[in-house]
């Protein structure tokens, strides 16, 4: 935000999604589960603000249907769950991490298409090392930047964990530079 | 960890107080300059001695604030639900982690603090986690982060420096045009130049008052755009508007300038022209008007 931003009271509009780098992850995964035997838990989510308007709802409903109806081929099903701080959770499940990046991008497509694509918060990839510890990759749709998330315990992260995990696919996914915008997303449903 | 009650009685002075302590702390540095150039120091050390003065406030306000509070930083695992609502705020609002405190205290308020996005801290106190529902609470901590956002606390604190520049040029502008001249060495006096340098100041001072309050507007509608519910943070602003009156506010004695953070002022004793903050009434007016511009889906178009 520039000087005069900030003079006159900031930006009338929120950020709008970064350039999308989310499909990013399809080829780093290939790294991650080769090299280092973090696999996939064949689940991912995208978390959004629900508003309560008329056509979000709609969206909303419309945008289900129509995932429902492509997983069909592809396999992939779908739910949906809202969770206790206010934000909607579209949880995909499919063995082929492909498929749910096409899907985690149909989502937020279709949120865009209808005028709602600031409303994304992130998508969550949730995946698991060779000693079935929990790992997460978070992408931040407005800054269109990767970080991991290893929960340990009750609201503990192994930052270490995550700082390896940064070393070992940084040339392959666009990691988030400042480490205070990595923000941790607590029980995630997935 | 209980918080220590005492009861106090109402206190219709305090807002008065308040306003004072506030002006007092300018005016400090228009007589402390009034007072070096009479003592016959020259513009440019004034210029940098009152400089460093702002920004030594500038760089220790937000620690001095926060102890006088009686606010602490609270970590994930005390406050785990307070950490969650702010970082999803924050992955909106594309802002940096600020730190979090919390202030125990009856009174429902929260502010912000510190110069920087990057060394800002958001306070709550206990009452307004308590009187709030969440979608209230988080709305008033968007409003918070709009005021990180938006850099409110550094432009605050150059607007009353600058309020306090306006006056020293006037002393100056009084030196060369005025009178002096000569071995006249009663001129305009120390006396004199004080007395109308602080007029000057005062005229800024109100100023001032009005750049809070519409700094204050555009923090509700950076907070109605970043939650997507103007109507929650209405709802907010009313409920701590009628608890407000209800509970004692001893401990607001010691804001001062801080003030200006507040998401609602203490009391409409001192109205209009002395407020940091728009009367309660016109803030909800305008979120609902975000509300309805949401609900037509021209907000984000506006």
């Amino acid at each position: 935000m520039g000087l005069f931003d900030a003079l006159l009271g900031g930006k009338k509009k929120l950020k709008a999604p970064a350039p999308d780098r989310l499909f990013a992850m399809s080829t780093a995964y290939v790294t991650l589960d080769t090299s280092h035997a973090i696999k996939t838990t064949g689940s991912a989510g995208i978390v959004f603000q629900p508003l309560a308007t008329a056509d979000f709802e709609a969206i909303a409903t419309e945008m289900e249907e129509i995932l429902s109806g492509t997983g069909a081929d592809t396999g992939t099903t779908i739910r949906t769950t809202d969770d206790e701080h206010g934000y909607r959770w579209m949880i995909l499940s499919d063995d082929d991490i492909e498929d749910l990046v096409v899907g985690v991008n149909a989502v937020s497509d279709a949120l865009a298409v209808g005028g709602y694509g600031d409303r994304v918060l992130a998508a969550v990839f949730a995946f698991e090392d060779s000693k079935g510890r929990p790992v997460y990759f978070i992408y931040n749709y407005k800054r269109g930047h990767w970080y991991p998330f290893v929960p340990a315990g009750k609201l503990q992260r192994d930052g270490e964990r995550e700082l390896q995990i940064k070393a070992i696919i940084g040339d392959e996914l666009p990691i988030e530079p400042e480490l205070e915008r990595w923000f941790p997303l607590w029980g995630t449903p997935i | 960890m209980a918080a220590t009650k005492t009861e106090f009685g109402r206190d219709p002075g305090l807002q008065f107080r308040m306003i004072l302590t506030l002006f007092l702390l300018g005016a400090l540095y228009v007589v402390f300059a009034g007072a070096l150039f009479a003592a016959g120091a020259n513009g440019v050390l004034i210029l940098v001695i009152c400089g460093g003065l702002a920004f030594f406030q500038l760089f220790t306000s937000d620690k001095l604030a926060l102890h006088a509070m009686g606010a602490r930083e609270v970590t994930p695992q005390e406050a785990p639900e307070l950490h969650a609502m702010i970082e999803r705020l924050c992955i909106q609002a594309d802002l940096p982690k600020p730190k979090i405190a919390v202030a125990q205290t009856n009174m429902p308020n929260a502010f912000a603090l510190g110069r920087s996005q990057k060394s800002a801290t958001v306070c709550a106190t206990t009452g307004i986690m308590n009187l709030l529902s969440p979608a209230e609470l988080e709305g008033v901590m968007a409003h918070e982060l709009a005021h990180v956002k938006n850099r409110d606390v550094a432009i605050m604190t150059i607007a009353s420096f600058f309020a306090s520049i306006a006056a020293m040029i006037l002393q100056f502008g009084f030196l060369f045009g005025g009178g002096g001249h000569g071995d006249d060495d009663d001129g305009p006096g120390m006396l004199a130049i004080i007395l109308f340098s602080l007029v000057v100041y005062v005229v800024s001072f109100f100023l001032m008052m009005a750049l809070s309050r519409y700094r204050e507007f555009s923090a509700d509608r950076g907070a109605a755009l970043v939650t997507g519910r103007p109507s929650a943070l209405a709802s907010a602003l009313r409920k701590i508007s009628s608890g407000m009156d209800k509970l004692p506010q001893q401990d607001l004695r010691v804001a001062n300038e801080m003030s200006a953070f507040f998401i609602a002022s203490p009391k409409k004793v001192v109205a209009g022209l002395f407020s940091t903050h728009p009367p309660m009434e016109q803030r909800i007016e305008r979120l609902m008007s975000y509300e309805s511009q949401l609900q037509r889906g021209t907000l984000a178009a506006a």
